[in-house]
């Protein structure tokens, strides 16, 4: 047999549902022994994360070290790369170059 | 005879857990998580996704707790981030497709919570499995407004929405409770 009313009135319905509030005591039952083990792990792992970093970035050092050498090395040919073009102009044309540097 | 020592209130709870004291946390914890089950039961699939929300929440409160302003009760603000929670496990849940008719629900077995004792009529079966086919907003707001008895002020604070979109939201999941029951 099939109780169920085709056009169920809502209001009734949901005052139904209200007085039937799930029992969650079974759930919460030792609720906060595993929280505050959920919760040491968390911050375990947070831990961890920070000490990983901190090895990885370590280890990146000379890789780092090296870079910097490499720019510093780079810039330094370029600048004088830029000094000789700029002899070498006014060698060629010592008007223009004694304008242009005015 | 010694008197009775008053629990501590829930500000100086705050204020130990923040000194490091995770006996005060336990004891914020048992003070509020009938509250959050109660809220979260309205929502959860399972058993084991009611322990994840409220496992989250309490996480959540934990490591948020220096934005606790102490200018409204504790109790509001973890059912604030109570809220936000089920409502991320409700898009979430959206996203991995729910789209199943009520009938086709009921017919696989469709529990609406695990720990909700059986209910006592039909009817209520199919509006659990009507309250499931609505999006996250509108489950949100119609089971806070008609199961948890809250006003719209209320849900407008608990959710950050806009009292006027609540309404809405609330007019138009009720429309469609109305159309889904009627299928």
């Amino acid at each position: 047999m099939n109780e169920s009313d085709p056009h169920p009135d809502l209001e009734a319905l949901f005052a139904s549902a209200r007085s039937h509030r799930p029992d969650t005591s079974a759930a919460e039952y030792a609720f906060e022994t595993r929280l505050m083990a959920r919760l040491r792990a968390r911050r375990d792992l947070d831990g961890d994360a920070v000490s990983i970093w901190a090895m990885v970035s370590w280890r990146f050092v000379p890789l780092f070290a090296a870079c910097i050498l490499a720019l510093t090395i780079w810039q330094a040919e370029t600048s004088s790369e830029t000094t000789d073009a700029v002899s070498i102009a006014s060698l060629d044309n010592p008007v223009a170059a004694y304008f242009g540097s005015n | 005879m010694v008197p009775a020592q008053s629990p501590p209130p829930d500000d100086q709870l705050v204020a130990a857990t923040l000194a490091g004291d995770d006996t005060a946390f336990v004891e914020l914890t048992q003070r509020h998580k009938g509250r959050v089950f109660g809220v979260a039961s309205r929502f959860a699939r399972d058993a084991a996704e009611l322990e994840d929300i409220c496992q989250e929440v309490f996480i959540q409160a934990y490591f948020k707790l220096r934005q606790y302003r102490r200018d409204s009760p504790f109790e509001h603000w973890i059912l604030r981030i109570t809220t936000h929670k089920c409502y991320d496990y409700l898009r979430k849940r959206r996203r991995s497709g729910n789209n199943v008719s009520v009938d086709a629900m009921l017919d696989s077995g469709y529990e609406p919570a695990a720990p909700q004792p059986p209910a006592p009529h039909p009817d209520l079966e199919r509006l659990h499995a009507a309250l499931a086919q609505l999006s996250p907003e509108q489950r949100l707001v119609i089971t806070l407004l008609e199961l948890e008895e809250r006003s719209i002020q209320e849900i407008a604070s608990l959710t950050g929405w806009s009292a006027a979109n609540v309404k809405v939201r609330a007019f138009r999941a009720r429309a469609t409770l109305r159309k889904l029951m009627e299928k």
